[in-house]
């Protein structure tokens, strides 16, 4: 079968009635969490994942882990989108990829132009899902075919790499982000080694023998983490909220976004697809391409059209293009994306080079089924934004216990388990103190998920090599791949050691 | 950044990492068929992270403080609503799911704001019976349910 005939399978998944119901609720409750200031796409994805366990409880091991992956790929790019609306509405960004969308977006709602900046948004962020899934269409088959070649050495040094990207690129201080790397590791090490049997640093605790569990540390370090922020920082949504008036954008707005919009999701696109480089710089990096590339630069950053619409649709097509490489080489490359392989794995799917091989349905499946959810953004967006804008003022009040509960009640769903529960209230306050501090999370939860992976196939690299480390230097594609990551680790530091800016990606 | 955090966190941190790699000497070094035991990863990567540690208690001595503005933290309202988290992960399987919830989102909700207490009253009832009627008798999934002494089952 070629990839129109996989393509088309996959739409027929996708539009399975369940399915689109999946999709639906994917995209409706991922614009909630963009919308609600306080809960990220990673927060929002990992609270998601033992609700999604229980919904798809009467359908087959393989039906289940594609609804629900179907469900939580909506919640992550229906929260790219939701993230624009409190940009613009209330000059506060939903996730950190909006960020930039504030500097214009809520210039234009003051204008009384929130209606055209919020619509050109939803464009944007739509052509921007099309373009991530046409590249992931076209990339899916060639890059996994090449990833099938590789051994034990060449996958242990993509992860090294990964790993070193992420940590290149996340928090202000990179000694930091190497540490929660390597916590994260040290952390997955726990438990039962599978290879030889033997208990490592369980210290006879039967509740750690299955090793910490990745559900519990991501809720604990992002939800609830975020939410004992907000308590102690009062933090809360009092700013004003600027009216909508008409919601459709005038021709000249469409005429002014349409190139911004392509070549945002060009290099959201591009941006995506490298491990570490998120949405946030992504959505960074096309604003300043608008503002260099505007006959008028002047206007940007008051109320510049174009200003709203390349990093809107550079944010969503990041986020479509970060799943190219944990769909074909398994290998997460931020924190949300690292947060849907632990329900991969949680379901039994192992994500990588024989996803497609090995289970068809669901990979095609996912990927056209982000096709519909990107409609549904846009055919739900439009017209209900003013309602989408009332979720805004929800009091944090009743979000916070119920954020609280709605973590005790997922994790206790998923591990039945009061060790799990205690753990997440210990997760959440380490998180929320580390965080405060600059030390980034999303490596450690990377560290986590990857680690069992990482070990086994460096031991059964060294079991090949008798135990010389220098199979992986040895194996050209390895070594490319080492020297890849340790140019990432260095340039940015001397880069910085010459006094230069270093940009920095604080999302997941 | 927050020097004295930076240099606590560092010394802790320095100790979670020696002491991984001190106990994976403790480890069985080799597994049947293989000359690689479960220690390589742990002792190397417990090293690294003490070696980390120890840098970045060394990059506290070079930058300065920043000036910080004094932030004024809501920490009474934070340990109540912690405490009673830890107490409803603590209880939930001793008096069930439904009263858990609605006890420790009355609390939540009147901590946050005090007032309005038939809303809470009528937000934290229908919330912790809503979710578990859905969960367990919809859904089929399992949460404890009432405490015995209720004799609701």
């Amino acid at each position: 079968m070629g990839t129109i005939d996989y393509l088309l399978n996959g739409l027929a998944t996708a539009m399975q009635w369940h399915n689109v119901l999946f999709v639906f609720f994917g995209v409706l409750i991922g614009t909630v969490v963009g919308v609600l200031p306080g809960i990220g796409p990673m927060s929002g994805v990992a609270l998601l994942i033992p609700i999604t366990a229980s919904l798809t409880a009467g359908l087959g091991p393989e039906e289940a882990a594609t609804s629900s992956i179907i469900l939580l790929a909506g919640v992550y790019y229906g929260a790219m989108y939701g993230g624009s609306t409190t940009s613009i509405l209330l000059n506060t960004p939903g996730e950190s990829s909006s960020v930039v969308t504030t500097l214009d977006g809520y210039q234009m709602a003051k204008q009384g132009r929130a209606g055209a900046a919020l619509s050109i948004a939803a464009i944007g962020s739509f052509a921007a899902g099309l373009v991530a899934l046409i590249g992931l269409i076209f990339l899916a088959n060639p890059l996994s075919a090449i990833a099938i070649k590789f051994g034990p050495a060449e996958y242990f040094s993509l992860m090294v790499l990964g790993l070193l990207a992420i940590s290149g690129l996340a928090g202000k201080s990179m000694t930091k982000a190497l540490m929660m790397t390597a916590l994260g590791l040290l952390l997955a090490t726990i438990g039962i080694d599978n290879v030889s049997g033997v208990a490592r640093f369980t210290f006879d605790l039967p509740e750690l023998y299955q090793g910490l569990e990745f559900l519990t540390v991501a809720v604990g370090l992002f939800a609830v983490g975020e939410v004992f922020k907000t308590i102690l920082h009062r933090e809360g949504n009092e700013g004003e909220i600027a009216r909508i008036n008409g919601i459709l954008p005038t021709k000249q707005d469409l005429k002014d976004s349409a190139a911004p919009i392509a070549r945002g999701s060009l290099l959201g696109f591009a941006v995506g697809l490298l491990p570490g480089a998120g949405a946030i710089l992504a959505s960074f990096f096309s604003y300043i391409m608008e503002k260099k590339l505007s006959r008028n630069p002047s206007k940007f950053g008051k109320g510049a059209i174009e200003g709203v619409a390349a990093p809107e649709s550079a944010n969503n097509a990041a986020a479509g293009s970060a799943m190219i490489p944990l769909l074909t080489l398994g290998i997460p490359s931020s924190g949300t994306t690292a947060i849907m392989m632990g329900a991969f794995i949680m379901y039994n799917v192992q994500p990588g080079p024989l996803l497609f091989q090995d289970h068809p349905q669901l990979a095609w499946g996912v990927i056209a089924s982000m096709f519909v959810g990107n409609l549904m953004l846009i055919i739900l967006n439009m017209p209900m934004v003013k309602i989408f804008a009332k979720v805004i003022e929800t009091p944090t009040k009743y979000l916070i216990p119920l954020i609280i509960v709605f973590s005790v009640f997922g994790v206790y769903a998923v591990q039945y388990s009061i060790f799990d529960l205690l753990l997440v209230m210990a997760c959440g306050l380490i998180g929320y103190y580390l965080s405060r501090n600059d030390f980034p999370l999303a490596p450690l939860v990377l560290g986590l998920i990857l680690g069992p992976m990482m070990e086994n196939n460096m031991r059964r690299a060294l079991t090949i090599s008798n135990g010389d480390f220098m199979i992986f230097l040895q194996k050209p594609i390895s070594l490319a791949f080492l020297i890849v990551g340790a140019l990432w680790i260095l340039v940015p530091l001397v880069l910085k050691l010459r006094g230069k800016n270093v940009l920095v990606n604080e999302e997941g | 950044m927050n020097k004295t955090f930076d240099r606590y966190a560092g010394i802790v941190f320095l100790a979670v990492g020696a002491a991984f790699a001190v106990g994976s000497g403790t480890i069985s070094t080799s597994a049947y068929g293989s000359n690689v035991g479960a220690n390589i990863f742990p002792m190397v990567l417990g090293i690294f992270l003490a070696l980390m540690s120890i840098r970045l208690i060394y990059e506290t001595f070079r930058y300065q403080q920043r000036q910080k503005r004094k932030e004024n933290l809501d920490y009474k309202r934070f340990g109540i609503i912690f405490t009673a988290a830890v107490l409803y992960a603590f209880f939930l399987e001793d008096i069930g799911f439904v009263l858990g919830t609605f006890l420790f989102l009355m609390l939540g909700f009147q901590t946050m704001e005090r007032g309005r207490i038939w809303v809470s009253l009528l937000i934290s009832a229908a919330f912790s019976f809503g979710v578990y009627y859905l969960y367990v008798h919809v859904l089929e999934g399992s949460l404890p349910g009432f405490p015995a002494w209720l004799g609701l089952t």
